[in-house]
């Protein structure tokens, strides 16, 4: 909230609109209610218009009747799908999803909505029609050219979590800070700037996120240098300490490449705010040289022969294979400790 | 290679001197010599040659040098393959070890070469085979027996399993496998038991995961409740909505409304109807009154008839009863003045007999005071003799028992004195003339005995005198018989008598005095057996009694007696007759009695049916009367009943009617009543709701979801993590159990008939860590090594070394088996199977064994080499 107010008064912007799902829940607790609507009111500079989204959907009563309730002057509640005079001369038409899962287009009144001569921006929440899903799945279901046969001079979409422009006019802002690694965009706010009716909508892109959430999947053929690819998609040092790194590791890969990369995650894992790695996508490669790493002949040889057969046995359940190269990966370990 | 002399030069007691082993043969040969000989010398000598370097100093090295000290040499002539060659080695001083080949004398290696020499053809592994087949002295077992036996052991052991280590290490990992397997053991102790069950962190991540199911199961039961709630509160409101709907509550109230007015005409109508039943029930009333006044007059005029005709009847028994009570009580009035006349009588009969028999006891009683006057004195006499009798008794000392003593005494003094006689001189005389003869001066009496007491003098008239010496008496019988008679005497001075006889008369008179107080008191007994004051008593009470006795002349008490009998039997005639008419009076009074009542009866109910059927004169009229008042009320009643049914059948269904406005209210109220209930319904959804969503409860389960998600993949990157070392753990150890598996074959096939020799059908199990046999199984029981006999285990120990010794030979490596002193705890049984067991391998394996059992070795046979020491 603080961010989104010092970002709205250093561009001077003079209203906010949040396109559904400031609560996560449809009954949070009165506190955060109370804290929201408070630092609201601490932003006196600026009008904050809050519609619902499909979690915080205009039929949670208990949550709106509190919002209504703890709202300060500059914070408007749009619950019904009615225009909304945001200034003179310029109309909001909300859709605000009345359910979770709507199931049908709420932005449909919006062409038939009569605003006269004023400049007419939407403001939605759901996914587009060519949109293979919303957060949720189908919250609604909105036209992609929506914004053009309602004359809309911008419609705001909320939903999706990581910014992304539908058309010059229709845009998902994305959530200001991040929440998982679905998105690989940078977490931001929109400037939108619309000089005139009729003028296309300047939209600018405002970094408001403060932890990064980064998910690096590293492909490996067996030839890859394993340990470079894994340097190449590291952040830079100084980034490290506010990200959030999930690195699946796919692909193939020799045994005595894999124990490297192994070691090099471990060694590198202190450096992030939070660190993880999966392996369990990673097949491995197995010839002779790699086994004669774990012993030339004798039960150790053997062993390590059983368990890369086991792993590369198409015809065994894909756990037993999973457990028996987890566990021939173990014994390089352990075979080039002894 | 094997062994063909032995050559050991200043070796322990073999100070100075070379002592050799020639004449070793290829298969057993038995090197028997006693104790101290130097066998162990031998054994140790051979080992050091082929164990430790030339230039060691090593204890085994250092233990051969004897007291004396110098260089220890030690030598051994071998064959192998590649021919005939002696290997020696001098330790010490001058260090040197060298290979010579027998065929030219040529040295082939010499120092280090020759150590080279030496392990190639020991092979590759530390003490080669011959540390597995070499027995020292007193290390039979295969399991310590003491501190410093055990670290030997210790140390054979560790021979045994150096001398096969490399293709054990080949097989089974070895060393490596063992670091591997234990920081597999590591990882896996940090998440799971040895069981495989969760421990460490996994057990955190799956607790975290159990903790977080319940509650995230809370809080969705939470969230539910308040989903739930919402879904409620929004359908109540859609429902008060709709209840509060004026358009539908007119529709209610108009419907009341028009359901009321049916109620009031059905109602109005209701009353009608029961007006009129009430006038057809009126009708019916007077109607049936009618008749009954009807009926009851002329009854009552049938029951005047019959009551004066019974009234008429009664009287006249009631008069016939009374004149017969009257009759009745004249009888009994005579009969009880006759009564009373014979009771009378009765009373004056008794008094004349009553007075007789007083006048009559009063004369005996007169006369018994005479009698007891006379008795009371002569009792009075009785008491005085008595009385006295006992006085004169009392005053007389003379008792039986003092007579008793009397005699006692008198007894005493008599045998005293015939005593006293018997030892004097008696002198007694029977004359039978006139002449008498004098003693001493004095004549003797004729026929009495007298005593003499010294020398008497006897004057014998005619004839001269005599002179009788009597024998003297003795002084102690003298004093008794004067005790005695003084005892006597004091006796009857106690009587004042002089003699027994006096005093036996005084004894009889106090007897006499006794007899007749004893008679007076008999006396005074019979005549006052309760004393003499009862009879003075008597006498008073007689004396009394007598006071009404006169002396007219007395009537007969018998003829009063029957003049009484008489009287009482008249009183008994006369009062039977008295109470047989008083009963036939009370029958007659009771009879009479029921006559009046039956009598009064009649006249009571004879006014009773004049005054129903009234007046004489009215009663006509009155019977036309009832007779018009029943016909009218008859037509009455008719008419009452076709009104009633004429309304009932046009009455409305009151019911239906009721039931319509009960639904119409009920509508009404229940319509109400909903909204009352869903308005509080909604209060109380309203603060349910606000209580639960005051608490972040979905933030809470969508935080808790988060907190699962990443518990479940901690849990599940655990258990596969687990899952993987312990599929590497398992496949490790089936592995290795195979390599040892393999490597036991062969020796459990080697071993297998060598067994057999001592014990049918064994078996004996190896153990996977050291490698040594662990078990003897004979039949279905397993045995462990360490709980068998001393025999069983050496012969164990041996047999385990010829099937490794066996097994080499088979790979083309052939080492001769030394035993020093092997078999010290088997039975003679056992050693000759043991000796079996040698030359069973013994058919292509040289074995030297060494004993100091000369004659047990006797008949194990082989080779018999020569021992010689000589100085150097």
């Amino acid at each position: 909230m603080n961010k989104l107010a010092a970002l709205a008064k250093e561009n001077a912007a003079s209203h906010i609109l949040l396109a559904g799902d400031t609560f996560d829940q449809t009954t949070p607790a009165p506190t955060v209610i109370r804290q929201a609507m408070n630092a609201m009111r601490a932003a006196e500079h600026v009008v904050w218009i809050l519609m619902p989204g499909n979690h915080d959907h205009a039929n949670a009563t208990e949550l709106w009747r509190q919002v209504v309730q703890d709202a300060p002057e500059n914070v408007v509640v749009l619950l019904k799908p009615a225009p909304h005079e945001i200034v003179k001369g310029a109309v909001l038409l909300p859709a605000p999803p009345s359910e979770r899962h709507p199931g049908r287009d709420l932005t449909d009144w919006f062409e038939g909505a009569g605003t006269g001569d004023a400049l007419r921006i939407g403001l939605a929440h759901g996914s587009v029609t060519d949109f293979d899903s919303s957060e949720e799945g189908g919250s609604s279901i909105i036209p992609i050219d929506r914004a053009r046969r309602a004359g809309l001079a911008y419609l705001g979409l909320g939903d999706w979590h990581g910014q992304m422009p539908i058309g010059t006019d229709t845009w998902y802002s994305g959530a200001p800070e991040a929440d998982g690694f679905k998105h690989a965009t940078t977490p931001a706010a929109l400037l939108v700037e619309i000089l005139s009716a009729g003028a296309p909508a300047k939209v600018t892109s405002l970094p408001t996120g403060s932890i990064t959430w980064q998910r690096a999947r590293l492909d490996l053929t067996e030839d890859d240098d394993a340990a470079a690819l894994h340097d190449r998609v590291l952040p830079p040092l100084a980034a490290r300490a506010l990200t959030l790194f999930d690195m699946p590791v796919t692909g193939r890969a020799h045994a005595l490449a894999r124990v490297a990369l192994e070691q090099a995650t471990v060694n590198v894992a202190p450096d992030f705010l939070w660190h993880r790695t999966d392996f369990s996508g990673l097949g491995m490669v197995h010839d002779t040289d790699d086994l004669d790493a774990i012993d030339h002949r004798g039960a150790l040889r053997a062993a390590a022969e059983t368990l890369a057969t086991e792993a590369s046995d198409t015809r065994l359940a894909p756990e037993v294979r999973e457990a028996a190269q987890v566990a021939l990966s173990h014994l390089f370990s352990y075979a080039l400790e002894a | 290679m094997k062994l063909q002399a032995l050559h050991l030069t200043n070796v322990r007691k073999f100070t100075h001197k070379r002592a050799s082993i020639t004449g070793i043969g290829p298969g057993i040969t038995v090197v028997s010599e006693a104790n101290e000989f130097g066998k162990s010398t031998f054994f140790d000598a051979i080992h050091a040659l082929f164990f430790e370097k030339y230039g060691s100093s090593a204890k085994p090295v250092k233990s051969l040098q004897p007291y004396a000290g110098g260089a220890v040499e030690v030598a051994a002539e071998i064959e192998t393959p590649q021919g005939a060659f002696l290997v020696e080695k001098r330790f010490l001083l001058r260090k040197t070890a060298r290979v010579v080949r027998l065929s030219d004398q040529a040295t082939i290696a010499q120092d280090d070469e020759a150590e080279r020499w030496i392990s190639t053809l020991l092979g590759e592994a530390g003490d080669g085979p011959a540390g597995l087949l070499w027995v020292r002295q007193g290390l039979l077992g295969l399991e310590p027996e003491g501190s410093k036996e055990k670290a030997l052991l210790t140390e054979t052991r560790r021979d045994l399993l150096s001398s096969v280590a490399g293709e054990i290490d080949v097989m089974t990992g070895g060393r490596r496998m063992d670091r591997v397997m234990r920081r597999l053991a590591e990882d896996l102790g940090e998440i799971a038991t040895k069981t495989g069950r969760k421990s460490g962190a996994w057990k955190v991540a799956a607790d975290e995961v159990a903790t977080l199911e319940v509650e995230l199961a809370r809080l969705t039961a939470q969230v539910e409740t308040l989903e739930g709630a919402l879904a409620e509160r929004k359908a109540a409101e859609t429902t008060l909505a709709r209840l509060e709907d004026p358009e539908a509550r007119g529709r209610r109230d108009a419907a009341l409304h028009a359901a009321q007015a049916a109620m009031e005409t059905a109602r109005a109508h209701a009353g009608l109807v029961t007006a009129a039943r009430q006038d057809r029930d009126i009708a019916a009333l007077q109607t049936k009154n009618a008749k009954v006044e009807l009926d009851g007059f002329l009854t009552a005029i049938d029951k005047l008839n019959t009551a004066e005709t019974a009234a008429r009847a009664t009287a006249e028994t009631r008069r016939l009863a009374d004149a017969e009570v009257t009759a009745l009580k004249a009888t009994s009035d005579v009969a009880k003045e006759s009564g009373i006349a014979a009771l009378n009588a009765v009373i004056q009969a008794r008094a004349r007999l009553e007075s007789a028999r007083r006048q009559t006891d009063a004369r005996k009683a007169k006369a018994e005071a005479v009698r007891l006057t006379a008795q009371i004195v002569k009792a009075q006499e009785a008491q005085t003799q008595r009385d006295a009798a006992r006085a004169r008794m009392k005053a007389s000392p003379a008792t039986t028992e003092w007579l008793s003593r009397v005699d006692a005494a008198a007894s005493d003094a008599s045998m005293r004195e015939s005593a006293h006689q018997a030892q004097s001189t008696i002198l007694s005389v029977v004359y039978s003339g006139a002449t008498r003869i004098a003693l001493n001066g004095a004549p003797v009496v004729g026929e009495q005995p007298v005593a003499l007491e010294g020398e008497a003098h006897l004057d014998l008239p005619g004839i001269g005198q005599m002179t009788i010496r009597a024998q003297a008496q003795a002084a102690d019988g003298m004093d008794q018989l004067a005790k005695a008679k003084s005892l006597l005497n004091d006796l009857l001075a106690v009587c004042g008598a002089e003699t027994l006889l006096s005093a036996r008369s005084a004894a009889a008179e106090r007897a006499e005095f006794a007899r007749q107080a004893d008679l007076a008191q008999a006396v005074l007994d019979t005549l006052a057996p309760d004393g003499i004051d009862a009879l003075i008593a008597a006498k008073a009470e007689a004396t009394l009694a007598a006071a009404e006795a006169h002396d007219e002349p007395l009537a007969v008490i018998a003829d009063l007696e029957n003049g009484l009998d008489q009287a009482v039997a008249d009183e008994d005639r006369t009062a039977q007759t008295l109470r047989r008419m008083a009963a036939d009076h009370a029958l007659a009074r009771e009879t009479a009695i029921k006559a009046g009542a039956v009598a009064d009866a009649a006249a009571t109910e004879l006014d009773r049916a004049r005054s129903a059927a009234g007046a004489d004169e009215r009663r006509e009229t009155r019977r036309i009367e009832l007779l018009r008042i029943d016909a009218q009320t008859a037509d009455t009643l008719s008419n009452a009943e076709t009104t009633l049914n004429r309304l009932i059948a046009s009455a409305p269904d009151l019911a239906t009617t009721k039931a319509e406005l009960q639904r119409a209210a009920d509508a009404v109220e229940a319509a109400s009543r909903q909204r009352a209930q869903v308005a509080e319904r909604l209060a109380a959804l309203s603060a349910q709701i606000r209580t639960l969503a005051g608490n972040g409860i979905e933030e809470r389960r969508d935080e808790i979801n988060g907190q699962m998600e990443t518990a479940l993949a901690t849990e599940a990157r655990f258990s596969r993590k687990a899952g993987a070392l312990i599929r590497l753990q398992a496949a490790l150890e089936a592995e290795r159990n195979a390599a040892q598996e393999t490597y036991f074959g062969p020796v459990q096939e080697e071993l297998k008939p060598l067994l057999a020799i001592l014990h049918r059908d064994a078996a004996l199990s190896f153990d996977s860590e050291n490698l040594l046999p662990s078990g003897l199984t004979r039949g279905q029981t397993e045995e462990m090594i360490d709980n068998l006999s001393g025999g069983t285990k050496e012969q164990i120990a041996i047999l385990t070394r010829l099937a490794f010794a066996r097994l080499f030979a088979r790979q083309g490596r052939h080492m001769p088996i030394v035993l020093d002193d092997a078999l010290v705890y088997s039975d003679d049984d056992r050693i000759i199977k043991m000796f079996t067991a040698l030359t069973r391998v013994a058919h292509d394996q040289q074995i030297i064994v060494f004993s100091c059992r000369q004659l047990a070795f006797q008949d194990l046979g082989g080779a018999r080499p020569m021992v010689e020491i000589t100085d150097t």
